[in-house]
């Protein structure tokens, strides 16, 4: 489903991602690790195209991105198969929790307006949200954003999801929440990439854990090979 | 092609009003609005020939460098009605009318109201009665009008005359009298000629000759004035405003007694002066109507120039704000070669007075061949002014919505515009709704700029009738109360609008 090679990311002439090679199978999870600064967030975000990458090529959900400046057309479809969830949600604050969700399949896929909302009703109830539909973003937690840009990620169909530290600005409570939800799209088989501290949820759900220090791979296999001795 | 689409649909009812404001333009044209060009240069340049001579305009020989006469004091006085000074602009006589609408606002030299003047100008009420006086040599064999119906001792009588004078129309027009018109560009002129015996006679104003009876000791005047008419101001055709703000002006001078003390002070006879100037002016009575029949009548007035005053607003607000819009979003986000251009255009705007830009639209195109109705214009210059500052509002506005919002649209799949117009429009839109709503007041107060080219909206309105009536206070309270009676229900749709902005971004944001 996603295949990275010999990736390099420079920025202000230093090298924040060197040589990174790794693959993710259809309906796995990988997750990202490693200390701040690793450039685990830069991988994710050259994963669809949010940053721009100097050498080597991706290819993800069927779609190829090589180095350089990306054609606005080739990324849109990129994007249309790849969903990103964000550490501070970015939810549309204008818009209700519903039309967050909506939005995106009624303007870039074009589906009618009322099988969206249906599908978007669905979608929140996945998350245990249906009853926060008409709530505006700012009446919501964290963790009920978190699991509403989630279900707006969700609602393009994506065929890989990748999340971007998604619980890092939430507390354990909140966490355990928005873990609960990834955990159980892990289960449906939904592919996905997860950039992480939380070394527990790694070794819950991801099929292959990626060690990501000073821009390179550091380690990569099985959670339970890699996470085995480390604290978390 | 979709978010043009939704564009369009989003603001339909600002381009209905807009749409309502050109077709409402075409019976407010033509009206012009030069008594603020006037006021604006703070002079009022009236012409005359001071080679014509007194008591009209003539050099004070005491002090050659000044220009003495009573139509100078004349000038200055009507212009301190208008509330400007008054310029002196030199021209020949018998063509000083065409310098009217280029070198000068108004003719004051003792032109005679005659039909083919009222006819190519604009003629003031009369502000001079005059009577013709023929004027020969003491010695001469001529002693009455009548006495140049039969041959002389060198044959026909040479009369001189002013050119284009009353005078020489009366000559020409007497064929009983057997003389030959000799024209003249000046009087003192004329009258050098009689004295030197080049010419038996001359034929001009009355008080021209009086004027002249010292200085020329060897004339006399032969017989009593006759074939009197009276003197106007000419304006020109197409500045009806300024025309009847001097014919109003002339009027208060009428009235009040300062034409009968100025007249008397050069000894022209005022009080004679004001029974003729009464009689053939109709001045109105010296007494003002009453209040109630005053508002009664201004009410209408009013109430129409409000209405435009309210048109220029409502339709140059909103396209004032989606150029801004669009002017915003290609600096931030348009093709690179396209924001110098976008730059450009909002300091050009900003860098320039509204009221030169309305003269640009309205004066300059149609010099380019597009001839835009004065209200088409007004709207297009309040709108492109307008837009400048929203552009750079919502350029602000734009610049403070968080970055992660444009990466979630795209990252949903959003195309640029589709981000634009989805999300990040819309929170700008929020984020700059009280100072747009500012400026929208400040675009109300500035349509009062338009009268400069021509549409008459309420203050324009207010200034011509307070000057007509001379109920500046009354009338100001008038307009005041109907300003505070637009505001207020303006300020409620602006709320409006902002309450329908925040309900339609809880239902649906398409």
């Amino acid at each position: 489903m996603i295949e990275v090679d010999s990736l390099a990311a420079i920025r202000s002439g230093n090298r924040i991602l060197d040589a990174v090679t790794l693959t993710v199978a259809e309906g796995t999870v990988t997750t990202l690790v490693g200390p701040s600064g690793g450039g685990k967030s830069t991988l994710l975000r050259c994963l669809n195209g949010l940053e721009t990458f100097a050498e080597g090529w991706v290819t993800i959900a069927g779609h190829k991105l090589v180095a350089g400046e990306h054609l606005p057309r080739a990324l849109e479809r990129v994007r249309r198969d790849v969903g990103m969830v964000f550490q501070g949600f970015n939810l549309f604050p204008h818009l209700s929790a519903i039309d967050n969700v909506t939005l995106a399949p009624r303007i870039v896929r074009g589906v009618p307006p009322a099988e969206a909302r249906r599908r978007g009703l669905d979608l929140l109830e996945r998350v245990g949200l249906s009853r926060f539909a008409d709530a505006r973003p700012a009446t919501l937690s964290g963790g009920q954003q978190q699991r509403v840009a989630i279900a707006r990620s969700l609602a393009m169909e994506p065929r890989v999801m990748l999340f971007d530290e998604p619980t890092s600005a939430l507390d354990p409570q909140m966490s355990a929440e928005v873990l609960d939800v990834i955990v159980e799209l892990a289960r449906g088989g939904q592919t996905m990439v997860v950039v992480t501290h939380d070394h527990g949820f790694a070794r819950r759900a991801a099929t292959q854990v990626v060690e990501l220090v000073a821009g390179r791979v550091h380690r990569a296999g099985p959670a339970a090979e890699i996470l085995a001795g480390a604290g978390g | 092609m979709t978010a043009a689409r939704r564009e369009g649909k989003w603001c339909w009812p600002w381009w209905l009003l807009a749409a309502v404001g050109l077709l409402a333009a075409v019976p407010v044209a033509g009206l012009a609005a030069e008594l603020d060009e006037v006021r604006a240069r703070g002079e009022l340049v009236w012409a005359a020939d001071q080679e014509g001579g007194g008591p009209h305009v003539y050099v004070d020989p005491e002090h050659p460098t000044r220009l003495t006469g009573f139509e100078v004091e004349l000038a200055a006085m009507l212009a301190a009605e208008l509330g400007v000074k008054a310029r002196f602009q030199q021209g020949q006589w018998d063509r000083l009318p065409l310098l009217l609408g280029r070198a000068a606002d108004c003719v004051i030299n003792g032109f005679e109201l005659t039909p083919e003047r009222e006819r190519d100008w604009h003629c003031s009420r009369p502000y001079f009665a005059y009577a013709l006086q023929l004027v020969a040599r003491r010695d001469s064999p001529v002693d009455s009008l009548e006495s140049l119906a039969t041959v002389g001792p060198a044959g026909v009588w040479r009369v001189g005359v002013l050119t284009g004078s009353a005078a020489e129309t009366e000559m020409r027009r007497r064929t009983d009298l057997q003389v030959e018109v000799v024209g003249f560009d000046g009087t003192v002129d004329c009258l050098e000629q009689v004295r030197g015996r080049v010419i038996d006679a001359a034929l001009m104003d009355d008080c021209i000759a009086t004027f002249n009876a010292d200085r020329f000791g060897e004339l006399r005047g032969i017989g009593r004035p006759f074939a009197g008419g009276t003197y106007t101001i000419l304006t020109a055709p197409d500045t009806p405003l300024l025309s009847t703000a001097i014919d109003n002006a002339l009027g208060r001078l009428i009235t009040d007694g300062r034409l009968k003390a100025l007249y008397d002070r050069w000894d022209l006879a005022g009080r004679q002066q004001m029974l003729l100037l009464r009689d053939a002016a109709e001045v109105p009575p010296a007494r003002r109507g009453s209040l109630a029949d005053l508002i009664r009548g201004a009410l209408p007035l009013l109430l129409r120039s409000a209405g435009m005053t309210i048109l220029l607003s409502v339709a140059s607000f909103p396209l004032a704000i989606l150029i801004g819009l669009a002017v915003a979003v290609g600096r931030l986000h348009g093709p690179a070669w396209l924001r110098p251009f976008l730059a450009g255009y909002v300091e050009l705007l900003r860098g320039t007075p509204l009221m030169l830009q309305l003269y640009a639209l309205f004066f300059l195109l149609p010099k380019v061949g597009l001839a835009l109705p004065a209200l088409v214009a007004a709207i297009l210059g309040l709108a492109m002014n307008y837009s400048a500052y929203e552009s750079e509002i919502y350029r602000a506005g734009l610049k403070a919505v968080p970055a992660g919002q444009f990466e979630a649209a795209l990252a949903l799949g959003m195309t640029k515009w589709q981000s634009l117009r989805h999300v990040l429009v819309p929170q700008a839109v929020r984020i700059v709704m009280p100072p747009v709503t500012s400026d929208f007041i400040a675009l109300f107060k500035d349509t009062s700029v338009c009268s400069a080219i021509t549409v008459i909206e309420l203050t324009k309105r207010y200034s011509v009738l307070a000057l007509s009536t001379g109920r500046i206070a009354e009338l100001a309270i008038v307009t005041a109360l109907l300003y505070l009676a637009m505001s207020w229900p303006l300020s409620l749709l602006s709320r409006w609008f902002e309450r329908r902005l925040e309900r339609r971004s809880e239902r649906d944001p398409g």
